[in-house]
This record gives C-alpha cells, structure tokens and sequence, in this order.
C-alpha cells in the first residue's frame, strides 16, 4: 500500500485552488504562462505556489531566475521561495540542470513523493507547470487532487489545436474541468483556438500575443509581471474566474 | 529539532494512510502495521520511528504496533538486464544522497549501471517508505 496518497489532500487543505496549465503538445508555452501568470499573481499580492511537474524538462527555475538548492524542511520540505508571495518546488531542486531518464511508474512515484512531502502553507494558488502529453502527470492529478482544474493551452498551429483538442476530449471523460482555453503566442490569428473551444464546450479565456520581450524578462519575476503577457494572463485568470 | 525533519512527513503518510484503512471500524480491530522503509531513501529511523510514536498516540488506534523494517534497495538495468545492489553504485556525496533522501528519483540523475553505464534502468525495490501489511482483527474480536 502506498501511503503517501492519503495525505496529498492534507497537504493541499491551505490551497485556495490548483491549477494545471496543460497542453497535448510540446512548446506551446505552458511554462511560459504558468510562470508569467504566477508571478503576475503574487506581484498583485496572492500568494502562489508553483510546482513544475515536467519531470524531464524542469525548466520553471530558469524562467524564474531559481538557482537549484536543497529545500528547507518543517514536517516535509519547503518550496524554495523566488520572490514576495510567491514559491517554487520542481524536481531541478533535486537533481540541478543533471538529465533524470524516468520510466512511467517512477514518474508516478516522483508525483507522489513531491505531493506527499512538499508542504505549501497557505496559497490563494497553486500552480502546476504540466508536461506535454497526456501521461502519468495529468492522469494521476487527477485522480490525486480531484479539485485540480485545467487550464489548456494552445498555440494558433493548426498541428497544436488537433492535439489539443484530444487532450480535451479526455479531460472531458475524467471529469477534469477545464474553466478556459488559452491561445498561446497569437499574432492575431486566435480564432482557431476560439473555434476549438466553441467546439468542445469550454470557455475560450483570452488570447497571449507573442512578445519578443518575455524571454528578455525570463529570470525575474519582476520584469515578468511587468510584460504584456502577464496583462493577458491576468485577463485570461479574470475570464476564468480566478480573479 | 527532530520535528522539523521531512521524515514526519512520512510518519504522517503512515498513520494516516492505517486511519483511512480502518475506516469505521472499532480502533481496537487494528493489530499490527508492517511498514517498510526503503533504503534507497535513507530515512533516519530514529527521527522515522519517533515521529511514528508520537503522531500514533494522538490516534484513538494508539495501541496498534508498528513494525518497520528496512528493505535494502535493488536495481535493475533496462539495457544490459544486469540488477545491482545500492553498495556497487559509485559512490555519491553528502549532497547527492540528501537529494536522494528527499527525492528517490532523483538517483536517475546521479547513479548510472555499474556494469553498462546506461541511466535507464529501474529501482526495483528498497525505494522509499510503504506498507506491507495491514493486520486487522475480525469485527467480533474488537472491543
């Protein structure tokens, strides 16, 4: 028996709300939205948390400007703090910029452990940077953490919205709620996100324009909040009620 | 401070994990727990067990015994098929084995084959904290 999932829920009771920003497909920006809109978050005062579950391509730490170190521990271990408001936990706490080769049941059992030990305190959110793919990370969530919500990301590609559009497909069979689509790095072209959303029965939640400046602000959660994309997240978290 | 250390963290996933199997039934139905501790992780078990006894004694089945033992870890290499004990690893600093300790995982990024050198492969047992077993009386031995 495993005994870390009955505490998960625990460890969890002081999160206001969990939110998965997902996509089927790879490089659509879901580490770029997860970090932007956190540090958006915290910079208006909400306290956030942001648990980067790309296993194998941990990269939330660079955006942010986190240079890997061993957390702290009080009854668990503690998420490394980044800025005013706002925490981070990712495997890179572990392992540095070394490459982790994890086959399914070991990524499972790394969820696991970061769900059962990682202790958040109070949070207004909790933020999860998912992997591409529709794999261990987004089916165990689920039914680790019930309450956790999908925000899907997708960029206009025609390529990301066929993809995108099964990962909705499956969120919908397990029940998963999807409270908004967001289309990724636009350049005016949002409507086949739109579309997508139309079509699949959940909310479009707004549209992040590409911005050259973003990845010149990587690194600092200040300068982050301060781009046009944190503007857009903002607006998009306001569409999907976060705000 | 002992009660600082993530092992409580571990207890905590124990004891609560006997409560929910349990469930409704009378504390007393609850016998025996066999907890195994990987030693991949390598918890301190002094901070392990006192955690265990302390958080057991806030719990209406305090009376249950907790039996830990430590399950020495194994590996098995995907690519040569050779399996290997954790004391024919390379050896690993103070660093690494506190990530380990925190993350078992995490030894995918620091322990390789020793016979082939390939990083794909598999803890295939002693990797962290579980539970064997639960022993439960019948409902009409419980008080």
């Amino acid at each position: 028996m495993d005994p870390r999932v009955a505490v998960v829920g625990k460890r969890l009771a002081r999160v206001r709300r969990v939110a998965g920003f997902c996509s089927a497909k790879g490089g659509v920006g879901k580490t770029m939205c997860t970090s932007v809109a956190a540090a958006a978050l915290a910079a208006g005062g909400s306290r956030v948390g942001i648990l980067d579950l790309d296993l194998q391509g941990a990269s939330t730490h660079l955006f942010l400007g986190v240079s890997p170190r061993l957390p702290g521990e009080k009854e668990g271990i503690l998420p490394l703090p980044v800025a005013e408001n706002l925490s981070l936990m990712s495997v890179a706490v572990f392992t540095g910029e070394r490459a982790m080769a994890l086959r399914g049941s070991e990524v499972s059992d790394a969820i696991r452990e970061l769900l059962a030990v990682t202790q958040w305190g109070e949070l207004d959110y909790l933020l999860v940077d998912m992997p591409p793919g529709i794999g261990e990370e987004v089916l165990d969530l689920a039914r680790l953490i019930p309450r956790m919500e999908s925000i899907v990301v997708s960029t206009p590609s025609s390529v990301s919205i066929a993809v995108v559009e099964r990962l909705l497909a499956v969120l919908s069979e397990m029940d998963v709620r999807v409270p908004g689509v967001i289309a990724n790095m636009t350049r005016g072209n949002a409507g086949g996100v739109r579309e997508l959303a139309r079509r699949r029965g959940v909310p479009f939640a707004g549209e992040v324009p590409y911005e050259e400046g973003v990845e010149k602000a990587a690194g600092a959660p200040s300068r982050l909040a301060a781009t046009g994309a944190a503007q857009a997240l903002l607006r998009a978290l306001a569409v999907m009620r976060y705000l | 401070m002992l009660c600082a250390m993530h092992e409580w963290a571990l207890a905590d996933a124990v004891i609560e994990s006997t409560s929910a199997a349990l469930g409704g039934r009378d504390p007393s139905c609850l016998r025996t727990v066999r907890v195994l501790v990987g030693e991949l992780q390598a918890i301190d078990r002094e901070i392990f067990d006192f955690a265990l006894r302390t958080l057991l004694a806030e719990r209406p089945f305090r009376e249950a015994v907790y039996e830990v033992e430590t399950e020495p870890a194994a590996f098995h290499c995907e690519k040569c098929a050779g399996e290997w004990v954790l004391s024919e690893t390379a050896s690993l600093t103070a660093e690494t084995r506190e990530a380990i300790h925190f993350l078992p995982e995490a030894a995918h990024a620091f322990v390789r084959c020793p016979r082939c050198g390939s990083p794909d492969y598999r803890v295939v047992r002693g990797r962290g904290v579980s539970i064997a077993s639960i022993d439960l009386r019948d409902s009409a031995e419980c008080r």
